[in-house]
């Protein structure tokens, strides 16, 4: 049956009429689907910010050859240029002495210590950076090794153990939230299959004359479908808000133990898109828990 | 006005009203050896086979048990026979498919003992219930729901609830729910039971209206008195046997 648009209105004043005759019910299924949605939602906020971490640093895909001091500027260009005709290497910067002195400067902000020193204790290295896809793995390790064994090659720092690590450590927390989300799910629908069910039960004897009056079996179902979703959104929508809300106070507090996973940078919370993402799951789930309760209750 | 619409006088002479001349038309409803048990030891009918015309006004009567109600359900597929086949308006409704059940009901008007009016909807939106399922825009919805209230003289009720109303009164509006959509075909399960004298006759008119019209009618019934006013041609179930077929004017 195609819905006419007066249906279509029909159905949706029949929905929220069902959900204001039991308020109570209605009431404790959002507010389950909020509390789903609240850690769904704060782990998603952690991978998220994690994988930021991740793509900026792991795979900015450097790696730096320090060179020996005792280099002459020429034979600095020259390991440069050998190492840019290296495979999967895209990318070469030489930063030479003075360039690190300067860095090392900037980023400690003055650096009354350095001038103490009478010489620079900096070595000049060639920053590499290589072809996507060769970043992590055998041929990034491959292209450290290639970098090494060019003479005047110091030492070669790519980090992989570093991002290893923590591309583990998020996998980790990606899965756990896999499984949390599927506990979660689970959960929210029957909770929301239980009210729609309730609802149903509630309405027994409308849908009794809506069927003898010719209803189909669309024209009965729809509205708990629409109860659902619209429990769903609502669930959702405070879920998202409750989860904003913990974040503003949560991130000041904890400051530090932040550090330690994000690495000084500022955690963002969820993009708007994802916030959508979670509203529009908990809507499905809505919805989902509904089709459950209606295909379970026979309606005729 | 009270507005009950243009009501004939009860028919009592020999059948050849309009109504019975349109009866030689097509059989509208016909069961061919019906049976139906509800499990071991629970037999409703056994080997009914009847036919009925357009047009026609049919009393079901006999004493509890004797499976008016069921036969009922059977021709609007609220349940299906045990044994034998059952055409109504050219559907083989034994077999009728489930997704099917709602266009085969859409020509269908029931009216029961119990009203079954929705208590939380006001007398207009029980009314328009029954167009709202087609899917008709509202204007149309609201201007024959007005017009079939009218015809059962309770439009200036139209905005109350049932619980407001007299028995009478809430069967009437059942009666305009089942008759707004032009059906058919009007099944009442002891339509009158829960009414006194006065008010039976007072629906008995509108359903025989609704005969007249050309609506075939099936009405159930222990009221021998209301069989004997209108003198329709009556079927006598006992033990779900077809006991008699008594054709109209006979009685
Ligand atoms: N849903 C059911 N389950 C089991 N048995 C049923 C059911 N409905 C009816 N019956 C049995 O079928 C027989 C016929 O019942 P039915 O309701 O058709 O009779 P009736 O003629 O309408 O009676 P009444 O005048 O009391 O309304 C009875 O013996 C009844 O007990
Ligand atoms: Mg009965």
């Amino acid at each position: 049956m195609i819905a006419s648009f007066h249906q279509i209105v029909y159905f949706v004043r029949t929905a929220v009429g069902g959900l204001r005759a039991s308020p109570l019910p209605t009431l404790v299924s959002i507010a389950t689907i909020a509390l789903a949605v609240v850690p769904l939602g704060g782990l998603l906020i952690i991978t998220g910010n994690m994988g930021a971490l991740l793509h900026r640093h792991g795979e900015s895909r450097q790696v730096t050859a320090f060179l020996d001091a005792d280099l002459t500027p020429d034979a600095e260009s020259a390991l440069a240029r050998r190492a840019a005709e290296l495979d999967d290497v895209t990318r070469v910067e030489l930063v030479t002495r003075e360039a690190a002195l300067e860095r090392f400067r900037e980023r400690l902000g003055g650096g009354a210590l350095l001038d103490a020193l009478e010489e620079n204790p900096l070595p000049a290295s060639i920053e590499v950076t290589l072809a996507s896809g060769a970043a992590r793995g055998a041929a990034a390790e491959a292209a450290a090794a290639a970098l090494r064994a060019l003479p005047g090659v110091e030492e070669v720092a790519g980090g992989e153990a570093w991002v290893e690590g923590y591309a583990r450590a998020l996998a980790l927390v990606r899965s756990a939230g896999l499984a949390l989300g599927a506990i979660l799910a689970v959960a929210t629908l029957l909770i929301v299959a239980n009210t729609v069910r309730l609802a149903v039960y509630a309405r027994r004897d409308e849908l009794e004359i809506l069927a003898l009056v010719g209803a189909s079996r669309t024209f009965l179902r729809v509205p708990y479908l629409i109860e659902g979703a619209i429990q769903g959104t609502l669930g959702g929508m405070l879920g998202v808000g409750l989860l904003y809300a913990l974040f503003q106070i949560a991130v000041p507090q904890l400051g530090d133990a932040l550090d330690l996973f994000l690495g000084w940078s500022q955690p963002e919370f969820l993009s708007s898109a994802r916030s959508a993402l979670l509203v529009a799951s908990g809507a499905g789930f809505g919805l989902l828990g509904a089709t459950l309760a209606v295909a379970r209750t026979r309606v005729s | 006005m009270n507005g009950r619409g243009p009501v004939g006088p009860p028919r009592s002479g020999p059948v050849r009203s309009p109504a019975t001349r349109r009866a030689g038309g097509d059989p509208l409803i016909r069961l061919f050896h019906v049976s139906k048990s509800y499990g071991p030891g629970s037999v409703a009918l056994r080997d009914l086979s009847v036919e009925v015309r357009k047009g026609e006004l049919v009393f079901l009567s006999g004493p509890s048990g004797a499976g008016k109600t069921t036969l009922m359900k059977l021709l609007f597929a609220a349940e299906r026979p045990t044994e034998g086949q059952i055409l109504v308006l050219g559907r083989n409704v034994a077999r009728l498919g489930e997704r099917r059940i709602p266009a085969l009901r859409r020509r269908i008007g029931v009216v029961f003992q119990d009203f079954k009016l929705i208590q939380t909807r006001s007398i207009e939106e029980n009314v328009a219930l029954a167009l709202q399922v087609l899917g008709r825009p509202p204007r149309e919805v609201r201007s024959k729901a007005f017009a079939m209230l009218r015809r059962v003289g309770l439009q200036h009720r139209r905005h109350e609830l049932p619980a407001a109303l007299s028995g009478g009164e809430q069967q009437r509006v059942a009666l305009a729910r089942a008759l707004v959509n032009e059906p058919a075909i009007l099944l009442a399960d002891e339509p009158t039971g829960n009414l006194d004298a006065e008010l039976t006759i007072e629906i008995m008119d509108l359903v025989a209206a609704a005969a007249a019209r050309g609506t075939t009618v099936l009405v159930a019934t222990h009221d021998q008195a209301l069989i004997r006013r209108y003198a329709r041609r009556t079927l006598r179930l006992a033990g779900g046997r077809l006991l008699e077929d008594i054709p109209g004017g006979s009685i």
